[in-house]
């Protein structure tokens, strides 16, 4: 397991418990939901430039490097998609939307680490 | 998931006229549409499907297309229910409710068909489908989806979100 991912792991399963213990907490969507979401994105914004540089500087990948960056440009996109989705009905429940992401990217870096590596673990 | 939220819109709406709200409004508290609480997340878990096979297609169809064509193509036809499902789910009119039926019960033949076709037949169209061997290879979701999404629809059916 690589440093990059275990701290992918963190943010996801942080990002996820927040969601879902606002959801209890909360009859709207809680700044600590959003921050969290903007979390994940941040790390995403690291982890591409982290592959670009990784990339550039002729490291091999076992599977496919279009693959690869299919997901790290739909990872992208998914915390500011589901943040717009969550905003346009501010109850409760846009907590528990936002709590969709963590485990989603989650399994996308797992995928990405595995298309990069033969196997993330 | 206790009692259903009351969202702000509602209460306003209830409460515009008096504000002690002792006074009960003629007809009983409205329910949120089928595109809100609960159901923006069956909703949000659609459009991550969407937009997950839709990428996955893609790429299968551009750079892989000739290894296996049937398998890819219906990859894409996959994405494509996903999206008429999370499109028509997300509109509140009746005819964006038939055809989110129409969607959801393709989806759930699509994976329940598939899903045998590849136990039955391992080689076929291994991993190469969200549908494959029941949707194993997205934890199940999409096994679970069609069931979610068709309890919710029949649970909302058109006009009845005002009268009841």
């Amino acid at each position: 397991m690589t440093v990059m991912f275990a701290i992918g792991t963190a943010v996801c399963a942080l990002s996820a418990l927040t969601c879902w213990i606002m959801t209890a907490m909360r009859s709207h969507p809680a700044d600590s939901s959003i921050v969290s979401l903007g979390l994940v994105e941040l790390y995403l914004v690291a982890y591409g430039i982290y592959a670009g540089f990784r990339q550039s500087s002729g490291a091999s990948v076992v599977g496919e490097g279009w693959e690869f960056w299919g997901y790290v440009l739909t990872a992208l996109l998914l915390p500011v998609g589901v943040f717009i989705w969550a905003m346009i009905d501010k109850t409760r429940w846009s907590n528990l939307v936002m709590g969709v992401v963590g485990p989603v990217v989650f399994v996308m870096i797992y995928r990405m680490e595995e298309i990069w590596w033969g196997a993330a673990l | 998931m206790g009692s259903r939220p009351v969202n702000k819109r509602s209460v306003s709406n209830s409460s515009a006229g008096s504000s002690s709200g002792a006074e009960s409004s003629p007809e009983p508290p409205v329910r949120p549409p089928r595109n809100r609480g609960v159901g923006m997340l069956i909703i949000t878990a659609y459009g991550v499907f969407a937009v997950s096979a839709t990428a996955r297609a893609l790429y299968q169809i551009i750079v892989h297309f000739q290894d296996s064509p049937i398998a890819y193509t219906l990859s894409g036809f996959a994405a494509a229910v996903y999206v008429v499902a999370t499109l028509a789910l997300a509109r509140t009119s009746a005819r964006a409710w038939v055809l989110a039926l129409c969607a959801v019960l393709v989806e759930m033949a699509g994976v329940l068909g598939i899903g045998l076709w590849t136990v039955l037949e391992p080689d076929l169209f291994a991993e190469s489908t969200v549908w494959s061997n029941f949707g194993q290879g997205y934890g199940y979701v999409p096994l679970v989806l069609p069931f979610l999404g068709l309890f919710w629809l029949l649970k909302h059916r058109p006009g009845r979100d005002l009268r009841e």
